[in-house]
């Protein structure tokens, strides 16, 4: 997830590190109100906590195993802008011990992993549990789907930058945009799980820690109106990650369509590409639409299973069992 | 590996004798210069891997501690830069793949050098003399302080359950056991902020941190 020195270019680096610096220093600004004190150990305490709980490892039965990213989960046991602080801190700790992620690059990284992660993890969070009766199941649907989106939006936003740092080049970005998209939704199936994991079994020993309100995110909640704003954003760049290597298909001159004939060009090149079926699809061109509509579904499919799952999981039938089992 | 990271090296080398914010100046210049230059200009990119590694000699690091950190970082970098020819099918964007190795190395080298020359309470106490703000800095602090000690409580926790043989067990279950290792981390953690919170409280804390060299 860590972006690498050299891969945006120093204008982009420099504006990505002062819209990071400006949320930073609106979440400083949103906790010195009357908790300041209370801040320190608590977020520094639950950085150093999502540090150690990146070690552990999730085996996916390769050479390679996954790992929590964790934005969402320190929004909601921390509260927007007090977890916005400890992912922060996290990448500034990951780039000075391990040099993970670029030092140019940090601004980045946080506005990936602490902005989109921890802010607006928990606007969607916040969001989703209205729309459920059991607080305790709206909050585990709530950090699934917080989960997903984040890390496929990161992954958008990354695109973007990206784009514009190398706006001539020897590659297509509609390409790397696929593939880009397509590996990060299934990321963010792995993230969701073990969010949603996490999240369940604090749920099942102390559900106060999420449900009640700590002392960092009690004074300083979102307004309702933000929250919409900032889970809005983070929604539109799903959206567009998933329409642009369709969008881009169209020529230059066809970029003002309207939305209409722009769905229906989506058509046309879903359709083309099973015209063109014998072709090897990874150097067809034609691939990017298909791998990022495949990815959409099954990550969108895998996040309503995962919902499901874990809502049901929840209920107050089967954690009698569970107590029973215990 | 935690060991070596929480106890900074002692060794005197005219590296060691750098003020913290000279060195943290130099640290930045050495990655500003990757940036600066051609994505794909071997010579000059070797001329500054070769002062970088000079460096790190001249600061007394290990040759094998960086070759170690070093294939580890590779194994990563090669695999993102790669990503960009591989989208393309291997017919194009080289170049970028070349710059974005090329920086990333260097990128690392330079933090690995300033990582081993500056203690990170000296690091922090020149980013406060660089005006970032306290309360950070003490999150900062607090989070360097805690990070080994929850380290310690992993590992603590993963031979408590390899005692109870459940790396034997299936995916599903790994999983979910991986997962409540984290949760009860979580707890865990949670619970000694409030405990230490309270024994901060009860020695004077108000919000600020004070240090012994002001």
């Amino acid at each position: 997830m860590h972006v690498q020195d050299g891969y945006l270019s120093p204008e982009v680096c420099i504006a990505t590190g002062a819209i990071a610096a400006a949320a930073v220093g609106y979440s400083v600004y949103k906790l010195r109100d009357g908790v300041s004190d209370r801040v320190v150990p608590l977020t520094g305490m639950t950085a150093a906590m999502i540090f150690a709980g990146q070690m552990v490892n999730f085996p996916l039965g390769l050479p390679v195993s996954g790992h929590l990213i964790g934005g969402v989960l320190a929004g909601m046991i921390l509260g927007p802008w007090a977890g916005c602080l400890a992912v922060t801190m996290v990448l500034i700790v990951q780039r000075f011990l391990f040099s993970d992620g670029g030092l140019f690059t940090l601004g980045a990284n946080i506005l990936h992993m602490a902005d989109i992660g921890s802010i607006g993890g928990y606007a969607i969070v916040s969001i989703v549990r209205r729309f459920f009766k059991k607080p305790k199941v709206g909050v585990i649907v709530g950090s699934v789907v917080a989960a997903w989106l984040t890390v496929v939006a990161a992954s958008a936003l990354f695109c973007l930058e990206f784009r514009l740092s190398h706006p001539a080049g020897d590659f297509d970005i509609r390409n790397i945009f696929a593939l880009m998209v397509a590996i990060h939704s299934l990321i963010g199936v792995g993230e969701a799980l073990i969010t949603a994991a996490v999240v369940s079994f604090v749920l099942a020993q102390r559900p106060d820690l999420i449900l009640g309100q700590t002392s960092t995110s009690a004074d300083t909640a979102m307004a309702g109106v933000s929250r919409v704003t900032v889970a809005g954003v983070v929604v539109a760049l799903c959206i567009g990650a998933f329409l642009a290597p369709f969008k881009s298909n169209l020529d230059d001159g066809l970029e003002h369509v309207s939305k209409v004939q722009g769905f229906s060009e989506l058509a046309h090149s879903a359709w083309a590409f099973f015209s063109d079926y014998d072709a090897i699809p990874l150097f067809s061109g034609h691939w990017q639409g298909l791998s990022v509509s495949v990815a959409g579904v099954v990550g969108t499919l895998c996040v309503l299973l995962l919902a499901l799952a874990f809502g049901r999981a929840v209920s107050p039938r089967s954690k009698a069992v569970e107590a029973g089992r215990e | 590996m935690n060991e070596s990271l929480a106890r900074p090296r002692t060794f005197r080398s005219p590296c060691h004798r750098l003020p913290p914010l000279v060195a943290l100046f130099l640290s930045v210049a050495a990655i500003t210069v990757g940036m600066l230059l051609p994505p794909g200009h071997w010579p000059s990119h070797g001329a500054l891997l070769c002062v970088l590694f000079a460096a790190l000699s001249l600061a007394r690091v290990p040759p094998g501690v960086v070759l170690r950190r070093l294939v580890a970082f590779l194994a990563f970098a090669v695999l993102f830069a790669v990503s960009v020819p591989l989208s393309q099918g291997f017919r194009g964007g080289w170049e970028l793949a070349q710059g974005i190795l090329f920086r990333g190395v260097e990128s690392f080298l330079s933090g690995l050098w300033l990582m081993s020359v500056v203690p990170f309470d000296r690091l922090l106490a020149a980013l406060r003399r660089l005006g970032v703000p306290a309360i950070l800095l003490a999150i900062l602090a607090f989070m360097y302080r805690f990070l080994f000690v929850l380290w310690n409580e992993l590992d603590t926790m993963r031979a408590a359950r390899r005692a109870r043989t459940f790396d034997r067990a299936g995916l599903i279950f790994r999983w979910r056991n991986a997962a409540q290792m984290i949760g009860m981390l979580l707890i865990r953690s949670l619970g000694r902020s409030e405990r230490v919170y309270g024994a901060m409280c009860a020695r004077g804390w108000d919000g600020t941190l004070r240090t012994l060299d002001e």
